[in-house]
């Protein structure tokens, strides 16, 4: 079996009407006021997670994100054919996450974007589970999408997450586990919004997959 | 899941039982006959496809307006008719994708057509879905997108796989066409210009040439000619599109790999896009770190083939090492920012194993020992 140790959790899961630019107002104190006004929705969320949380140059990060910046993608795809830079570089996953960790100037060991489907949260949480670092930011997060949440393909509400995931058990809320098994078939894999609200709600994950069984308990 | 006390797992050595590749000129046999030969295969095409547009550097397999299926679903098929058997998307013998660009293209593709057939494989997760039905793949198809270390973060994490013991062998794949998306932001950002790149060059005006290239590896803890004896990541997060001016996030990276090659003598594919800046940087901190060790591009001839370009440019390395010659860096020029840069082919008889480097926006950085028995 193998564990980590979940020491912080943020979730920002504000209302799905909510629109980036109440959000940039909302959590307008946590950002410098020059970064603020380029950061788009997912960023937001996501530095309200991560707001006040140390991390050091030998940690690392790992991002899971389906749709990534959608909100960019449309703009730049519309920006055409004066395509815009500033809505290029942002567009790139994982630029959610760059937004918050350059504003920061926060350098990181390595970073782990993941954009993946229906075993999304599976493949981060193992991902998390085997890096090195001595302490790992599991984050994730969608933005809501416009045309693209039209033609599903993009997601239906904005949220984010973070949780601190390390080896030391003193002072965790909870516990991740993975006990590799030979045999059984996968079970449907939480997705990356069910992971939000089981983190927001302190509420158990169990399930089988990746050749494991996998467990989210809480203290 | 840490193999050895302290050590991490991706410092930890894995064989390469196939790695093949496919660019514009061909397989990785061919395409290393190019480059040995100084072909380039980027040609000046507008950077909108049939939108028009500048005339920008680009190597291509076929026109870069998207079609329905995919333009790049006939290149995906030939590679992968040389992936060996196996039963891929298992739990035991995972996928990996990574790429940078997916299907994107068919996303600019619909802002023109209106029509919504293309929007099917235009994310990342929908793109990698009709890969795994057209391919055969299973459920466990892990994906990544790093920009232009995506593909060193797939062999990195399958290394991880594969000492945790969590697999028996993994199965990495890369691709990444050219689409009026992705060339209408670089060329936005003015560093795809009129000119093609000279990798390493000190000259006035950097440019970039972009490049369709596609990619697969199959890792396993058993012992092969080759093997890929660790990796190194760095994410400096100074400047979304800049690395910090004293070069310590390119240190910080190959003080990490130096510590797997030890004193072992290499040649170095570095990233070498045709960027002034970067390119400066980085040749300084190989010429720093590795003194006297021969540095080369080969994204002057094909291309960046962006997230791709870690696995396509390894397959790259392992053909040009079984024919015992190394391309030299294609299109660049003298004088070059270091003694170390070489424009010409150069035997691979005298070196021990060979350091593969990428680097991506946000300042990141990515680096590979490559060795041969």
């Amino acid at each position: 079996m193998t564990e980590r140790f979940i020491h912080h959790v943020r979730v920002e899961l504000p209302p799905a009407t909510e629109a980036a630019a109440e959000a940039r107002a909302r959590l307008a104190d946590k950002f410098p006021r020059t970064a603020l006004r380029r950061m788009t929705h997912l960023g937001l969320l996501l530095g309200s997670t991560l707001d006040g949380v140390p991390l050091t140059p030998a940690d690392a990060v790992v991002y899971a994100s389906s749709y990534a910046e959608t909100r960019a993608l449309e703009d730049f795809l519309a920006s055409f054919p004066a395509a815009s830079p500033l809505l290029f570089q942002t567009s790139i996953h994982p630029g959610g996450v760059q937004q918050v960790l350059i504003g920061r100037q926060q350098p990181v060991a390595r970073l782990w974007p993941l954009a993946g489907g229906a075993r999304l949260v599976e493949q981060a949480l193992l991902t998390a589970l085997l890096e090195a670092a001595p302490c790992v930011a599991l984050l994730g997060g969608e933005e809501r999408g416009t045309w693209l949440l039209e033609q599903g393909y993009a997601s239906e509400r904005a949220f984010a997450f973070a949780a601190l995931l390390t080896r030391e058990p003193v002072g965790a809320v909870g516990r991740v586990t993975f006990t590799p098994v030979r045999d059984g078939a996968d079970d449907p894999c939480p997705n990356l919004v069910r992971l939000a609200v089981a983190l927001a709600d302190r509420t158990a994950l169990q399930w089988h997959g990746a050749g494991g069984e996998w467990s989210i308990v809480w203290s | 899941m840490v193999s050895r006390m302290g050590e991490p797992a991706d410092q930890l050595p894995v064989g390469l039982e196939a790695c093949r590749c496919l660019t514009p000129f061909g397989g990785a046999e061919a395409t290393v006959a190019a480059l040995l030969a100084g072909q380039r295969a980027l040609q000046l095409t507008p950077v909108l496809g049939r939108d028009g547009g500048d005339l920008v550097p680009l190597a291509l397999m076929g026109p870069m307006d998207e079609t329905l299926p995919p333009r790049w679903l006939p290149a995906v098929h030939a590679l992968a008719r040389e992936i060996p058997a196996g039963t891929w998307g298992a739990a035991r013998e995972p996928v990996v994708v990574t790429s940078s660009n997916f299907g994107v293209g068919s996303m600019y593709a619909f802002t023109r057509d209106r029509d919504a057939r293309h929007l099917a494989h235009g994310t990342p997760c929908n793109t990698v879905e009709l890969l795994r039905r057209e391919l055969g793949w299973g459920a466990h198809v892990h994906v990544f997108s790093h920009a232009c270390v995506t593909a060193h973060l797939g062999l990195a994490h399958a290394a991880r796989l594969l000492h945790a013991g969590l697999a028996d062998r993994v199965l990495v794949f890369s691709f990444d066409f050219v689409s009026p998306f992705v060339a209408g932001g670089f060329h936005s950002l003015k560093i795809l210009n009129g000119g093609l790149p000279a990798p390493y060059a000190q000259r006035a005006t950097g440019s970039i040439g972009l490049g369709d290239g596609a990619a697969f590896a199959v890792l396993s803890r058993g012992a092969g000619p080759f093997r890929l004896m660790g990796h190194a990541l760095h994410n400096e997060m100074y400047h979304f599109t800049g690395n910090q001016p004293d070069g310590r996030g390119f240190a910080a990276c190959l003080k990490s790999i130096a510590h797997v090659i030890g004193g072992r003598r290499v040649w170095i594919k570095g990233h070498g896009t045709g960027t002034l800046e970067a390119g400066r940087l980085e040749a300084e901190g190989f010429a720093r770190q590795f003194p006297g060790e021969p540095l080369v591009s080969w994204k002057g001839s094909l291309g960046h083939t962006l997230g791709s370009c870690g696995l396509v440019e390894l397959a790259l390395a392992v053909a040009a090492w079984r024919g015992g010659e190394i391309p030299g860096t294609v299109g660049g020029l003298a004088p070059s920012f270091t003694d170390e840069v070489a424009l010409a082919p150069f035997a691979a008889a005298r070196f021990d194993g060979a350091l593969l480097a990428s680097n991506a926006f946000g300042g990141a950085h990515a680096a590979m020992f490559l060795t041969h028995d």
